[in-house]
């Protein structure tokens, strides 16, 4: 492809230059003297929304993968206490980190393999429901029945 | 990126082309945005419908690859095993220490009753340690690729060894 403006770099994609007479007003225009200032940053900002609103959805991103290692490692320290103080306090504290910890690791796996836009929606949709039953399930186990710490003795004990 | 700086690089070529002037007169089309393209892009990849490349069924499996997969593996099981028991909790008529007289009325043998409990803290073992593993990683310990090797054949034996011994009680 020839180079058309003489810059020395062959552009990918065909640059038209279209005298303003031949374009219709169907097609977005901008005046040459923006087009030069936009041109020196970032093009296609404009397009993208406000800059804050990108660091805002990294941010939150960023401040969930830190959760979870939270979790994780609160998880790790829970079991020694379950071993070591079972009780009311380590089982529902289980019963939170346990069910936050397999919610959060069951979605990453949804985001890794379920694409599209609907079916991420189903599947996250369904994790939510499951989710809200373990915990609840959980609570309910630990409240009107032996509880998580005395339950794993017991089994242990057969 | 490299397309953004290309598209900068088109602009200023035509703009060049265009040259100084009354700017009044001259505009510039719109064009694309990148958004816009990778969205054509892949509209147009997945309606042709092309098929996959082989992938997982070719490449040659290593250690860390296999620790992985079973790391994901063993804890989506024992998340569905917690699950499981939540509904029963929630389901069943009777507590839990009903059904624990149930089995162990059955009166298993004690060679039986190590493999189940062995199968139960296997999966568990492996996901802890293999989840401190990954706590390093995410700490930047342990991230060269011998490093890898020998932090996930510590894992394995780890979890062999307190499997075996959580059996036991």
């Amino acid at each position: 492809m020839r180079d058309p403006g003489g810059c020395g770099i062959p552009p990918l994609t065909p640059t038209p230059v279209v005298p303003a007479a031949l374009l219709g007003s169907a097609l977005l225009r901008r005046p040459a003297a923006l087009g030069a200032a936009a041109a020196r940053c970032a093009p296609a900002r404009e397009s993208h929304g406000p800059p804050r609103q990108e660091h805002g959805s990294s941010r939150a991103a960023s401040l969930h993968w830190t959760g979870e290692r939270a979790v994780s490692v609160l998880l790790l320290g829970l079991l020694p206490a379950a071993y070591l103080c079972p009780g009311p306090a380590v089982d529902y504290s289980l019963a939170a980190a346990l069910t936050l910890h397999g919610h959060w690791g069951l979605g990453q796996v949804i985001t890794d393999y379920v694409h599209g836009d609907v079916p991420n929606k189903a599947a996250n949709m369904g994790l939510y429901v499951l989710s809200a039953l373990t915990f609840a399930g959980l609570c309910h186990f630990n409240y009107h029945d032996v509880g998580i710490c005395k339950a794993v003795a017991m089994l242990w004990s057969l | 990126m490299a397309a953004l700086a290309l598209r900068g690089l088109g602009r200023r070529c035509l703009l060049a082309r265009l040259g100084p002037g009354p700017t009044l007169h001259r505009v510039i089309p719109m064009g694309t945005t990148a958004r816009e393209e990778m969205q054509r892009f892949w509209e147009r990849n997945e309606r042709s419908n092309r098929p996959l490349s082989p992938h997982v069924s070719i490449y040659r499996w290593s250690l860390p690859m296999a620790m992985s997969i079973t790391h994901r593996g063993t804890g989506v099981a024992l998340s569905l095993g917690v699950s499981l028991f939540s509904l029963a909790a929630l389901l069943l008529p009777e507590q839990f220490p009903h059904y624990l007289a149930q089995v162990r009325a059955l009166s298993l043998g004690p060679a039986l009753v190590f493999s189940a409990k062995f199968a139960l803290v296997l999966p568990f073992s492996y996901h802890t340690w293999n989840g401190i593993r990954h706590l390093a990683w995410d700490l930047g310990k342990g991230l060269r690729l011998a490093q890898v090797t020998q932090s996930g054949v510590l894992v394995l034996l780890l979890t062999l060894l307190s499997s075996a011994a959580l059996a036991a009680l």
